[in-house]
């Protein structure tokens, strides 16, 4: 958003003025609350739909279906253009179903992933960098929704705008805007919540008798260390929370991986001896911003969901004292 | 894709577009594929835009282009209660100057290489040279998106959607070692025991 600084104060005192002086949106809830009462729908809905997700430039239609039965999570996902693509999720395993390549790759998910945690858990979220306000109610995919702007201080994040369904705190809608965009927006086009499901719903389209089985590890072998890299220009209200050493295919040698969040947004920098083969500067990788520069006998790269100027601030600031 | 529902799509990635109008065009989304397939083509023209390579006059362009989108976005200037009356017209009239000027910045990129997924600074006249250097790269840049989402996911950050993203680069992963005779023993992907 390109705005000056005090026309953005100017518009965010109105927002913030009419919120309070108006007649209120949910005047039972506050904003937190909304966001606490969305965690637990996401974890705990059973819905059947239509996401649309554009990003990118590209659009991309999902049908999806979730539920939990037992404790266990069951979720399948078919993308309507390309390849077919199905994801079926019976608990912490994927199939990751293939159609052309007649092929299931199979994943082990150590998480409660779910189609709209977009949001890190509460006990972390949110530091000073942040505002969060209810907006307005508006109609998303024939359901009254509440909508909450989360606002970035700094250009060094992206905001959020969250349709919550009034009635079950679901996320209906979501935008991530930046850089005077929207990033990403992900939204139902139709959806039905918590109604019975059919186990048939959650089965593969196709027979997968013939297909081809692999199995993907969880991920990258990793150990948790100490180093002595850090920023020393890192964008306010970030800081590690995570630091390991990792293998990753094509490389003998270890790979420092060091995580940063500002308890909405993360950033992984990583550094790796130097390959020679190292393209510097900017690039674009799965919807995300990286950046990438030598320093000295490494090559470090920083990535995220972020600007491009975050990524590239952190990358060049890194330091092994 | 008519200019009708170009101007519905505008409005709508702006957030502009009335709810019913709206779930229209989410309807419509969902059940064909070729109104999906313009939309993709369309809204590529701004990831062309965004990725410009740094050509004359490209940075004016991209000002030129995100001040007419600035004006309209209505972000942090969002109404909160009361939207003006002309609010939803004026949308309208910033997508008629975002698309002149898109026009525009098609004609003076085409030539230029494409990929978006690529660094864009790369010289033109040594970027034969360098193809090597950016395979490797991309294969490097995917790792460590894999491994940024995996960490993300691990504080509750990452939902299905990004899962679905890192399961785009799961196919590829896929596919090339599918082209590879040796791939099922490569140690990244394992035969599975069909259950």
């Amino acid at each position: 958003m390109r705005m000056a600084q005090s026309q953005f104060k100017s518009v965010w005192m109105l927002a913030v003025s009419a919120v309070f002086f108006s007649a209120p949106v949910a005047a039972d809830r506050e904003p937190m609350d909304w966001l606490s009462h969305m965690g637990a729908a996401v974890q705990s809905t059973s819905y059947e739909g239509t996401v649309i997700r554009m990003q990118d430039g590209n659009a991309e239609a999902l049908k999806v279906v979730r539920t939990i039965v037992d404790g266990v999570i069951l979720e399948k996902v078919v993308a309507q253009e390309g390849n077919g693509l199905e994801i079926i999720r019976k608990g912490n395993e994927v199939h990751c179903i293939l159609p052309d390549r007649k092929s299931v790759l199979v994943q082990e998910w150590d998480d409660q992933s779910t189609l709209f945690s977009a949001l890190p858990s509460s006990e972390i979220r949110f530091g000073s960098e942040y505002d969060v306000a209810i907006v307005r109610k508006e109609r998303v995919a024939g359901r009254e929704a509440v909508l909450l702007a989360i606002r970035p201080h700094d250009g060094y994040r992206y905001g959020h705008r969250i349709w919550l369904d009034t009635e079950t705190s679901f996320p209906l809608q979501t935008q991530l805007l930046g850089d005077g965009r929207t990033i990403e927006q992900v939204k139902f086009a139709d959806i039905t919540l918590n109604q019975e499901i059919h186990a048939s719903a959650l089965e593969p389209s196709y027979s997968t008798e013939h297909y081809t089985w692999l199995r993907q590890p969880s991920g990258h072998a990793s150990t948790h260390i100490e180093t002595p890299w850090k920023s020393d220009q890192l964008p306010a209200g970030f800081r590690a929370v995570a630091t390991h050493e990792e293998s990753m295919g094509g490389s003998d040698e270890p790979i420092i991986h060091i995580l940063y969040s500002d308890g909405l947004t993360n950033v992984s920098v990583f550094i790796a001896g130097r390959s020679g083969e190292l393209v510097a500067g900017p690039a674009r990788v799965g919807g995300s911003n990286s950046f990438s520069v030598e320093r000295g006998d490494y090559e470090i790269t920083a990535i995220g969901q972020v600007p491009a100027m975050t990524v590239e601030q952190i990358a060049t600031s890194m330091q092994q004292p | 894709m008519n200019d009708a529902i170009r101007e519905q799509l505008s409005a709508f990635v702006d957030g502009e577009l009335p709810e019913n109008e709206a779930e229209l065009l989410l309807r419509r989304m969902g059940q064909d594929a070729r109104l999906r397939q313009d939309v993709a083509e369309y809204l590529a023209l701004g990831r062309l835009i965004r990725s410009e390579p740094g050509l004359a006059g490209s940075d004016r362009l991209h000002e030129q282009i995100a001040a007419a989108i600035d004006d309209n976005q209505g972000d942090a200037g969002e109404a909160v209660h009361g939207a003006s009356p002309s609010r939803a017209i004026r949308p309208l009239a910033g997508v008629a100057i975002a698309a002149t000027v898109a026009l525009v910045a098609i004609i003076a990129l085409q030539q230029t290489p494409g990929g978006n997924e690529l660094p864009t600074d790369t010289p033109l006249a040594v970027a034969k040279d360098v193809v090597p250097a950016i395979d490797a790269q991309r294969e490097r840049q995917n790792q460590y998106f894999l491994s940024h989402s995996n960490s993300s996911s691990q504080l509750g950050a990452n939902g299905m959607i990004s899962r679905v993203v890192t399961l785009r680069f799961s196919e590829d992963v896929v596919v090339e070692r599918d082209h590879d005779e040796a791939g099922l023993a490569d140690e990244s992907i394992e035969a599975a025991a069909q259950p």
